[in-house]
């Protein structure tokens, strides 16, 4: 019977073991053969190079001009410029807004509040291919030209509930002793919110905010739909490169989006594990 | 006290209304106007006309306007392969995630906040820089080709991409942490006492596996498959990328008419498709689950 324990116990470990290289075998891949110098085929190993990197950074390369997408480096700093310009006005708006629902449903007792709580999830669990085109219909009906602008507000309505969550459970992990205290004390109630609450909800508001940028750098879907003929974001801008076909510059962006990511996705859940 | 009350009043009102105001105009309006264009005819250009028109739904569903299109028995199809596939993800997303929870819950803190940690960060990074990978990873010329082909296993590449089999794969790629973070969390508030007491009196593993885990881990497993299935369902991203032309889902079909085909109504009654789904799953969730299911999916 021990045997068979420690056996079962043993292909336990391993099949998790397994897990991990399933979600990360494919990662460190992708990093290596980015360095890879073959321009067709890019998962035959040729040799080392930084040429691709190089190339989407817009240096000067010797790679032959068939294996590259033309116009490349300009139009890619023109959809990274929309993507953190889009990103950066939807994490503003979503973050307040939703911050300002989280409170009022977690301060105030009124009617409604549960369907509240139920409507907030709405947007998140919506399937974005369903809010996309139903967005595309809206905007066109209402006559408002597709662009910067509609992706902000359509990538609004789904941020706020992911800022809602966060800042919901931050707030129902306070400790609000602290804010009695200081209300009985004399503090008049905006002080005690600006000294005492604010303070303690602020790592929720701040992983909110850096969920929503993270979300909305890489939304496609919704974007896609939404986006018009004029504007193009990175995740745009990466889908359309794949669909004309695969070309080893893909490996260099990808490879520096992957990094990027890590690196702010690392911090934020660093910070969070730190304040708890 | 009435001037209290008026300035509570007043603090909700203005935490309220703006979220409201928008939610009502950007994400109600539009899910509305698309039900309205649902049951709308196609213009001959693109366009819409306002008329009573259900056969939207009867293209889909059998009942077609003999007068404009026939019924194609090939929107039914894919609705069909679509359920298909959603289904198979959310299997095998709960096999590769169900049994690596009991092994993560039963780590020392350290460990187990490591490993929620790496499960977590994929979800950060780019899902179409994910997909992609696979791409490289299952094309003809990529990766497993060509090991299977140096190895002499295969003589001749196999068909690994743009299958039934490769879409799949990448939504189990992309949708581990959905199904891993519900699972676990009732993986690791298992009372395994109730397991020992099982095993002590004289039931087998199996026996205790079915009578005892799989039903207290099953609020965990439901929450799981329902937010698997709703994304893959009217997934559009995953078989555009691995299923290239040949499998067609309810979601390409769905940008289909709304980019190319320029049939905005029937478009939308797809949509209305997946939305329904979504609604009679998240029902059956809650009517499951009961209100403390609710209370504990959204939070409180």
């Amino acid at each position: 019977m021990k045997i068979f324990a420690s056996l079962a116990r043993g292909s336990l470990i391993a099949y998790t073991a397994l897990f991990f290289a399933f979600i990360y075998i494919p990662l460190v891949l992708i990093a290596v053969y980015s360095f890879n110098s073959n321009p067709i085929n890019m998962m035959t190993w040729t040799g080392f190079t930084t040429e691709w990197y190089a190339q989407v950074l817009g240096f000067k390369t010797t790679v032959s001009e068939n294996a590259l997408y033309i116009e490349s480096t300009d139009q890619l700093v023109q959809a990274v410029w929309n993507s953190l310009m889009i990103a950066a006005s939807t994490t503003t708006i979503a973050t307040v807004l939703g911050t300002a629902i989280a409170i009022a449903l977690y301060r105030f007792d009124f009617f409604g509040r549960r369907f509240y709580r139920v409507v907030m999830f709405m947007p998140m669990l919506m399937p974005d291919i369903v809010l996309g085109i139903a967005l595309l219909i809206f905007f066109v009906n209402a006559g408002v030209n597709l662009g910067l602008k509609t992706i902000i507000i359509g990538q609004c309505t789904f941020l706020i509930s992911y800022v809602f969550i966060v800042v919901s459970a931050r707030l129902a992990g306070m400790d609000r002793t602290l804010e009695h205290a200081s209300a009985d004390l004399g503090a008049y109630e905006w002080t005690t919110f600006r000294k005492v609450v604010f303070p303690q909800l602020l790592p929720g508001i701040v992983g909110g905010a850096l969920l929503a940028f993270i979300i909305s750098m890489d939304d496609l879907v919704i974007t896609y739909f939404i986006a018009g003929v004029d504007v193009t974001t990175l995740p745009m801008f990466i889908f359309a490169m794949l669909r004309r076909g695969i070309k080893p510059e893909i490996n260099a962006i990808a490879v520096m989006m992957l990094t990027f990511s890590f690196v702010v996705a690392s911090l934020g859940l660093y910070l969070r594990s730190r304040q708890k | 006290m009435s001037s209290i009350a008026f300035r509570r009043r007043a603090q909700l009102g203005l935490l309220l209304g703006p979220v409201s105001l928008f939610l009502a105009i950007f994400f109600l309006g539009p899910l509305a106007i698309m039900i309205v264009t649902s049951f709308l005819a196609p213009g001959l250009y693109g366009g819409v006309e306002w008329t009573w028109y259900p056969h939207n739904y009867g293209r889909i569903l059998g009942f077609a306007d003999p007068m404009f299109e026939d019924f194609d028995p090939v929107y039914i199809a894919i609705f069909l392969r679509s359920l298909k596939i959603a289904a198979l993800t959310v299997v095998a997303t709960l096999l590769v995630c169900y049994p690596a929870a009991f092994c993560i819950s039963r780590l020392s803190e350290r460990w187990k906040n490591f490993c929620l940690f790496l499960i977590t960060l994929p979800f950060f990074t780019s899902l179409i820089v994910r997909l992609f990978i696979w791409v490289l990873i299952l094309r003809q010329t990529g990766l497993v080709n060509a090991v299977l082909l140096n190895t002499g296993v295969v003589a001749r590449p196999l068909e690994l991409i743009y299958t039934d089999g490769a879409i799949v794969l990448g939504m189990v790629y992309v949708f581990i942490p959905f199904m891993f973070m519900p699972v676990y969390a009732s993986v690791e508030k298992l009372d395994w006492t109730l397991v020992r007491a099982s095993l002590d009196l004289g039931a087998g593993p199996i026996r205790t596996f079915l009578r005892i885990i799989l039903p207290l881990t099953a609020p965990g497993i439901a929450g799981g498959a329902v937010i698997v299935f709703i994304p893959a369902l009217g997934n559009f991203v995953v078989p555009a990328i691995l299923g290239g032309a040949k499998v067609m889902m309810l979601g390409n079909l769905i940008e289909q008419q709304f980019l190319a085909a320029r049939n905005w109504p029937f478009g939308s009654a797809l949509a209305m498709m997946v939305m329904s789904v979504m609604l009679v799953l998240l029902f059956a969730y809650v009517i499951v689950s009961g209100r403390r299911g609710i209370d504990a999916a959204t939070g409180r």
